[in-house]
């Protein structure tokens, strides 16, 4: 009896599961993933909080009030990795390093993993622009293949599977606003 | 008394000479290259296997210290349409000739282990191609900052080296 009722309830665990992880994936790759701008969009600053979103073919960043598009079709190149930061704020962890017997020292010991996505895109006028983003580990794969699912690029799968892009694509738009 | 006159003279004659050492040396430095623009090219790392965050990192931070100061009246980006037509314009290729990836958390436990360091050949050209000036320039992170940070004091001192070798064609 009592095997049995474990064999119900390890299955039933393991129906759960199945019925919960696919959930939890596809919740990363929509909506708006939580991330840290470290550089490259124009008018944005840098080390700036935000959200980024793919909606309408369109890559937005969302900090505070203002946003920032940059269309799908205008990124050359799109790569997303992981790393790590430092858990404690950087001022904290700047501030802790005089704490006495090397306490800030091991405060750095903790440290978060992140992902990092960095997009190369072109402006109106074809100049070439280059932005990084930190984010949630995870997250940076599910924008990435948004991202090229609405006409994005990314220099690996096009060595892989595609003749390089002409020099006469039409110019791409960035817009801040 | 005539040697008295003469040592004096060959006193002067050297005290002349010392205090016109300083102009002399400043006229033997080269001259300052004209250029009214600068194109940067994004980072190359063909050789060397460079993370994508530090590539653009590079371009992004030297772009924006070039135009902070270097002292050029236009900073175009790569492949900017409206750098085709600009009278003495200067481009930037950088090469990344050595990079060794440091770690942030042993720097701030050891202060002497970590360091992050990178080398960039950078290559200051003419439009078509002919060769103004060539130099590496390193970037480093010792003790405080993230990796990245590297980037950073690369993009500055290779500012400063545009800098201190082209100038504006209206002086400035």
């Amino acid at each position: 009896m009592s095997h049995r009722r474990r064999t119900f309830f390890f299955t039933a665990a393991l129906v759960f599961a199945g019925m919960v992880v696919p959930t939890g994936n596809s919740q990363q790759t929509s909506g708006p993933v939580k991330v840290v701008h470290l550089t490259g969009l124009t008018g944005v600053k840098d080390d700036a909080k935000g959200t980024l979103s793919v909606e309408n073919s369109k890559l937005r960043f969302v900090h505070g009030k203002e946003f920032f598009d940059l269309s799908a079709t205008s990124i050359e190149d799109i790569v997303g990795g992981a790393s790590s930061k430092q858990s404690v704020g950087k001022t904290v962890g700047a501030i802790s390093m005089a704490a006495p017997y090397g306490g800030g020292r091991f405060l750095s010991l903790f440290r978060t993993k992140v992902d990092t996505l960095t997009v190369q895109y072109r402006d109106a006028d074809g100049g070439l622009h280059g932005a990084i983003f930190t984010m949630p580990v995870g997250a940076a794969d599910g924008i990435k293949k948004e991202l090229l699912a609405q006409g994005a690029h990314t220099a690996t799968t096009e060595q892989q599977t595609a003749p390089p892009a002409s020099a006469t694509n039409p110019p791409n738009k960035e817009q801040k606003q | 008394m005539k040697r008295d006159l003469s040592t004096a003279m060959s006193l002067f004659v050297t005290i002349l000479i010392l205090a016109a050492f300083p102009l002399f040396a400043e006229r033997s430095q080269p001259a300052k290259i004209k250029a009214a623009a600068i194109q940067v090219v994004m980072i190359q790392s063909d050789e060397i296997k460079l993370p994508s965050e530090f590539q653009i990192s590079l371009y992004e931070n030297l772009i924006r210290q070039l135009e902070k100061q270097g002292g050029f009246q236009h900073v175009y980006r790569d492949g900017d349409r409206n750098a085709a037509n600009v009278a003495d314009l200067v481009v930037l290729r950088s090469t990344v000739r050595g990079f060794k990836a440091g770690n942030e958390e042993k720097r701030k436990v050891t202060t002497v282990a970590g360091k992050t360091s990178i080398t960039i050949h950078c290559q200051f050209t003419s439009p078509d191609g002919k060769s103004l000036l060539e130099q590496d320039v390193n970037g480093k992170v010792r003790f405080f900052g993230g990796n990245l940070r590297a980037t950073y004091d690369f993009a500055k001192k290779a500012a400063h080296v545009a800098h201190e070798n082209f100038s504006s064609p209206d002086g400035k």
